[in-house]
């Protein structure tokens, strides 16, 4: 007779909270079911106390995969970003978060990786192997991954310069970048409140956008944040928003 | 069962104090190797930190009644099988895993209801629970006919019913137990008596172990350690009479047979899948100890062994 061949888990021998940080993380029955129940719950308070609408929900109608660009100024950005995602991508959908504040502290890490399926990303050191580890991510289609190039939440809610990372990562590459604006997150959650307020939340989704004809050099890559930042404030004074 | 009767029943009573001296015990011998003998228990101290943890929980549990002894058995059953589906890569199977997550929940389901025509309520569903197996099974063979998939079929359905049968229905006999008239007495005897034989073999192994038990399925297991742990189970059903007083002597000879053998082949079965898999631990759940499967693998093959020698030679409920 022939050995059976096990193909085990490659975290077994992982702590539970191990098994949080690592990514890619092993798919799970209770994460995901978990996920999509929170996901449920927070669409619908996002609906009823922040009347959450979305412009442009067909931008993001498609099985390719996609790289969502937003501006940041409150942690309910990214929650309105997968808000807006049919409930069975969830699990591939990865808004790309700090792993020095999202992946430190246990019950950030709980809800990053358990509700958000957030990705680790070092945003101070080994930028580059972050950025890698998304490309791979995004070679596997139907991959969504969410980004703020900010780099972090605004304390004005005006929007910053754009990393050039986020240029790096879509450079030469057949894959579709969504611009998005949210209005609306900075006055109900600013940066340092404890808690959201019940502020009015919109989300524009704009065209999406490809940079496979463009060079990976540092020019392009730069140029390509700040076309990525222009698409963005454009959709805020299309949103006719101040 | 309930925290009123538990807080009056001699035998619960008995036990909290019982499982209280012996883990001071164990505290006192770790602190003396280390700070007479200077022996290095830094792994030991480890394990001895989850079992107070573990004996806290365990003895909560219990304390608060029927129904959370019978539904933290079954969430133990779901975890355990969990594990082995993540070790033995039957988790990717997401309608095989999730038809013995139902099964396990319904063997949970089985031992806190009645029987729906007659039978006293709050002694569960003994017909039901027996029977569960074969409608698992049955379940869980429709699976491959329903995709119309042949192919590495064979091995999903082999793991998803040894994972069910094993880890999910004969654990499940824990719960169950929950509904005997004797409930505390057999809860909290089998569940201490693996524990002390589990920790009788540890200590027996490590003092005089020289001859493998079994050097090609778990090369840190001895003979003497084996019959070091048979020994101590072979008394504490004597030590414990308090417990099941109503046992004659052949009850008792076959209540420490059933925990020091049987408590060791569930030991070495476990043993048996790891190494098949190729792993060390089925998880790390518990610091010092493995996955949960890892501690309760004696509990799952005594604890139905003994709840059906007690059913033969007395009613259970």
């Amino acid at each position: 007779m022939k050995r059976w061949r096990y193909d085990s888990a490659n975290d077994v021998e992982r702590t539970p909270l191990a098994r949080l940080r690592q990514f890619p993380r092993e798919p799970d029955m209770l994460v995901y079911g978990l996920r999509s129940l929170g996901a449920l719950i927070i669409r619908a308070l996002l609906r009823v106390y922040n009347r959450f609408e979305i412009v442009g929900h067909e931008n993001l109608r498609t099985n390719r995969s996609l790289v969502i660009v937003a501006n940041h100024c409150s942690h309910l950005d990214t929650l309105c970003l997968l808000a807006a995602l049919p409930l069975r991508k969830l699990h591939r959908a990865f808004p790309a978060a700090a792993s020095d504040y999202f992946f430190q502290s246990v019950p950030r890490l709980w809800i990053a990786a358990v509700i958000m399926n957030a990705l680790p990303f070092a945003r101070q050191i080994r930028v580059r192997k972050s950025l890698s580890l998304c490309q791979e991510l995004l070679a596997n289609p139907g991959t969504i991954l969410i980004i703020f190039p900010e780099g972090t939440r605004s304390t004005t809610g005006e929007i910053r310069e754009f990393k050039s990372g986020i240029g790096a990562l879509v450079a030469g590459r057949d894959v579709a970048v969504v611009p998005c604006f949210i209005d609306g997150s900075f006055r109900a959650w600013p940066k340092g409140r404890r808690l959201p307020r019940p502020g009015k939340l919109r989300l524009v989704v704009g065209a999406p956008r490809n940079y496979r004809a463009r060079n990976t050099d540092k020019i392009d890559i730069c140029a390509i944040a700040a076309e990525l930042r222009d698409a963005v404030n454009e959709l805020r004074q299309k949103n006719g928003s101040h | 069962m309930s925290p009123q009767i538990a807080l009056h029943d001699p035998i619960f009573r008995a036990y909290f104090f019982i499982v209280l001296i012996s883990l001071a015990v164990g505290g006192t011998v770790l602190g003396f190797l280390r700070m007479v003998l200077k022996k290095d228990t830094a792994s030991m101290f480890r394990t001895y930190w989850s079992w107070l943890v573990i004996a806290a929980i365990g003895l909560l549990v219990v304390f608060a009644g029927r129904i959370p002894t019978i539904v933290g058995v079954t969430l133990l059953g779901v975890y355990a099988f969990k594990e082995f589906a993540r070790a033995s890569g039957l988790y990717r199977d997401w309608w095989m895993t999730g038809v013995v997550y139902a099964g396990i929940i319904t063997v949970g389901i089985a031992s806190l209801v009645s029987h729906p025509r007659g039978e006293e309520p709050g002694t569960g569903w003994y017909g039901f629970f027996v029977a569960v197996p074969v409608f698992a099974i049955a379940l869980i063979l429709l699976i491959p006919i329903l995709h119309n998939r042949a192919r590495g079929e064979l091995q999903r359905m082999s793991l998803a019913i040894v994972g069910f049968v094993y880890i999910g229905w004969m654990f499940g006999h824990l719960g169950f137990l929950a509904n005997a008239s004797n409930a505390y007495g057999f809860l909290c005897y089998i569940i201490f008596a693996t524990a002390v034989s589990d920790v009788a073999a540890f200590t027996f192994g490590k003092i005089f172990g020289r001859h493998p038990l079994r050097s090609e399925i778990s090369p840190n297991k001895t003979w003497e350690g084996a019959i070091g742990a048979l020994a101590m189970s072979m008394i504490l059903p004597w030590l414990l009479r308090f417990s099941f007083p109503f046992f004659g002597v052949r009850q008792l000879i076959l209540t420490g047979l059933i925990v020091g053998i049987g408590g060791q082949l569930g030991d070495l079965s476990i043993s048996v899948i790891k190494r098949d898999i190729g792993t060390k631990d089925m998880a790390a759940t518990i610091p010092g100890h493995g996955g949960i499967l890892d501690r309760i693998d004696s509990l799952i093959y005594a604890a139905p062994l003994f709840m059906h020698m007690a059913g033969y030679y007395y009613p259970l409920r």
